[in-house]
């Protein structure tokens, strides 16, 4: 019995290891986005330049989070809502490693962006990037919470990021058509807008994961098949 | 409980008793059965030889009379074992003796002895026989039987008696055991509830017994037990509220986790330190309820390292709380160490640091500019230019202008510091603010002019008067309207507006310019902060007008409010009190 007990609070802690290291790469990742998007709007290369050499910290988490839950899969065969938790836990750390590599991507922008005069005050952008921020926010919190109702808020608020990327995309078109010299700026910061639709694609595709390990059912794609 | 103490006693007790029984019953039974048996056997022998001696084997008739006498069975037997003469029983009618173990024995060592069981009697026989001789023959025996029963009742009686006494002598270890558990029994329960009560938390006295051994000795034990776990329940409970006053009015945030990394506890200073920007934490890890990585690094750290952790970390996003850990061990239990975790808010001390740094750089910054400029024509001039006349004139005039710009920012930075320090005195008086904002209007006029900027008075005529510096409150108008039609684009508006509230006259200067970013908001009120640093310098000013605006409100015990959008313009809003 005292075994046993001694068993099962030591696996309860291995699960809670994940859970703790998952808050922390999405706080990771988090916090990569506001970065980039500082040294985006403050116009400042060496912020730009910590997001990306920062970046190996995320991987190596995101490493570390699945072994552990491969480790824990084979050593304790999980049931029920454990093994979903660390099933969606692998898939979801591959999401917010991906957003890394985007933060990453939008940090590489920004440094040739730096390079050239400012082509615009950035209104659009921050907002975009401050919802994603909050997406990611919210389908973690709804992951530890085991919270549907979270969930669902990160789906609902997906579709004004599109609609933000498209704003920001015929914007810079309008400035394309007047000038051609800011064609290359204005084609780097459509990049930035892009990756940041992407990233709320996977905050909502980590929302759906959390959505199948709570109840069992998956909702991937479905949104999509609507459209 | 009385009961099984009770039997416990009582039962040692018979268990003494039976085996003293059964001792004696293993040493006595068989030697009394020996002692009695021989005795027997050996009257029968001598009263045999009697026989033997006085009959000779001739008086056959007479057994009887002889059995008679002796109390016992006569039997003559021939050498051949033959029965001819019988005390009891018929001669024709028993068989040949010859090989009864007695006259066996009897014909082998001239006596001879055995206990049988008659079959004839039904009871156990004693046979003793006894060799006749002839000289060197035997010519036949004599045998004497006696039944044994009066051995067994002998040691009947006996035993009658041995049960007789176990019976009393239980009767009376009965009553000892009742006594003795009785008087063990009431001190043991006495102590017994008494410790139950104690055990329920139930408030208790002292135990008092009425005897004096060992059972009193306990109960003293007990006593001064209680007592001691009282006194120290007490002084826990002191360090408690002491420990609980200092957490909730210190200003430190105390946070206590176990040795599994979960949160035990949280100061009440710590949620309002971090404004509840947090859910619930107790048994969450660090992790789960702060999601700082800062935090869960250096805490990572002092386990690793095992030495106390001090970090400056930053809470929140839009809000920034800028706290000073240190995180250290709680030595309680081997393998039950604790960590605690004291934060200590250090935003306003850091944001004035941050302030007064600012404030060094930003006035030697701008009382640099002119200087520079003014030392750099003036050496023009003395290096020859002096001869120029045109071109010293134009100098002088560029000098002229930088000299009247440091003047100008002495001028705010003394206004400041004079209102800051309360020394500034204001002369109060009803202003008709339609009116001073006409008069202001007018000033910044060709200002306007000159970007198409159209700048709208919407104060209604019969706006009631305000009470104000006019001279101050000029210089609070010029300060906003100078900023605003700076920071709006050419063509755009300025729409001042007034509204009465239930304290305030609130009047509003709407412009239709850049805006500010939401997160500098708060910080358009410090000297020389300046948003966007290049183009404002460049549109000149001093950094201090909204300084100035804000602690000019102050001192007419009124407020500034900053609401803006960027890109769609800024709303200035001015607090004045109505009497």
């Amino acid at each position: 019995m005292e075994e046993k007990k001694h068993t099962s609070s030591h696996y309860e802690m291995e699960l809670q290891e994940i859970k703790d290291n998952l808050i922390y790469l999405g706080a990771m990742t988090e916090n990569a986005i506001r970065v980039a998007m500082k040294s985006l709007t403050e116009r400042d290369t060496d912020m730009a330049i910590k997001v990306i050499t920062n970046d190996y910290e995320i991987d190596k988490m995101d490493k570390e989070i699945e072994e552990k839950c491969i480790k824990l899969l084979a050593l304790r065969q999980p049931t029920a809502i454990d093994l979903r938790f660390i099933t969606t836990s692998i898939k979801v750390t591959g999401h917010l490693e991906r957003i890394g590599d985007m933060a990453v991507n939008i940090a590489e922008k920004v440094v040739q962006l730096n390079e050239e005069p400012k082509l615009k005050p950035y209104i659009d952008l921050p907002h975009m990037s401050s919802i994603v921020e909050t997406m990611v926010t919210k389908s973690l919190d709804a992951m530890i919470k085991k919270d549907l109702q979270l969930a669902e808020e990160v789906r609902q608020i997906e579709q004004e990021v599109d609609d933000l990327n498209e704003q920001i995309f015929r914007e810079l078109l309008t400035f394309m058509m007047e000038d051609s010299k800011s064609i290359h700026r204005a084609l780097l910061i459509m990049h930035v807008s892009k990756n940041l639709e992407r990233m709320a694609d996977h905050a909502q595709g980590i929302a759906d994961m959390v959505t199948y390990m709570i109840t069992g059912e998956s909702v991937r794609h479905l949104s999509k098949d609507i459209k | 409980m009385k009961r099984s103490l009770f039997y416990k006693i009582l039962f040692s007790y018979l268990v003494i008793i039976c085996v003293s029984f059964f001792l004696l019953d293993i040493f006595m039974r068989d030697e009394v059965k020996k002692v009695l048996t021989s005795r027997i056997e050996n009257e029968l022998l001598s009263s045999a030889k009697l026989i033997d001696m006085t009959f000779s084997g001739k008086a056959a008739g007479q057994v009887k009379h002889i059995a008679e006498i002796s109390d016992s069975r006569i039997t003559l037997i021939n050498a051949s074992g033959k029965v001819f003469a019988d005390s009891e029983k018929d001669v024709r009618l028993l068989e040949n003796h010859f090989n009864r173990p007695e006259v066996q024995e009897a014909r082998l060592r001239g006596t001879g002895q055995s206990v049988r069981y008659s079959e004839s009697l039904g009871i156990d026989m004693l046979y003793v026989a006894v060799a006749v001789r002839d000289g060197k023959d035997i010519t036949g025996y004599i045998r004497m039987a006696r039944p044994l029963h009066e051995v067994q009742s002998i040691i009947d009686k006996v035993y009658q008696y041995i049960l007789l006494t176990i019976l009393i002598v239980a009767i009376i270890a009965l009553g000892i055991a009742l006594f003795f558990s009785y008087r063990l029994y009431e001190p043991i329960n006495t102590m017994k509830q008494f410790t139950e009560k104690l055990r329920r938390g139930e408030p208790v006295g002292s135990i008092i017994l009425g005897t004096s051994d060992e059972t009193r000795t306990l109960a003293d034990n007990i006593n001064y037990l209680v007592e001691e776990l009282k006194d120290k329940i007490r002084v826990a409970h002191e360090e408690k509220s002491k420990m609980m006053t200092a957490f909730t009015n210190m200003n430190e945030g105390i946070l206590i986790m176990n040795d599994k990394g979960l949160i035990e506890f949280s100061s009440p200073v710590l949620s309002n330190m971090l404004a509840m920007q947090y859910d619930d934490v107790i048994g969450k890890t660090l992790m789960e309820a702060f999601r700082n990585i800062d935090l869960q690094k250096a805490f990572l750290e002092f386990k690793e390292k095992r030495v106390n952790v001090s970090r400056e970390i930053v809470f929140g996003d839009l809000e920034k709380v800028i706290l000073s850990i240190s995180i250290s061990a709680v030595h309680g239990y081997p393998d039950e160490e604790k960590t605690m975790i004291v934060f200590h808010d250090v935003t306003r001390l850091k944001k004035l640091e941050q302030v007064r740094m600012d404030f060094v750089a930003n006035v030697t910054h701008e009382i640099r500019t002119p200087l520079t400029a003014i030392i750099g024509y003036l050496e023009t001039i003395q290096s020859g230019a002096i001869n120029d006349r045109e071109e010293t004139k134009k100098f002088i005039d560029i000098i002229l202008k930088q000299a009247e710009r440091l003047n100008r920012l002495v001028e705010d930075l003394l206004t400041i510091s004079n209102i800051e320090m309360k020394q500034a005195v204001l002369h109060f008086e009803s202003v008709s603010l339609n009116q001073a904002v006409s008069n202001m209007i007018s000033l910044i006029t060709t200002k306007a002019n000159l970007k198409r900027i159209t700048v709208h008075n919407n104060v209604s005529d019969n706006f009631p008067l305000i009470k104000a510096d006019r001279d101050r409150l000029t210089q609070i108008f010029v300060n906003i309207l100078d900023n605003a039609v700076k920071f709006t684009p050419d063509g755009g508006e300025v729409v001042i507006t007034a509204t009465e509230s239930e304290s305030y006259a609130v009047v509003s200067i709407q412009d239709s310019g850049i805006g500010v970013p939401k997160d500098e908001i708060g910080r358009l009120g410090e000297r020389f902060y300046r948003v966007d640093k290049s183009r404002s310098r460049d549109l000149g000013g001093t950094g201090l007008g909204l300084s100035i605006v804000k602690h000019l409100m102050i001192a007419h015990g009124g407020r500034m409010e900053i609401e803006s959008q960027l890109g769609k313009g800024t709303k200035i809003s001015l607090f004045f009190p109505v009497t």
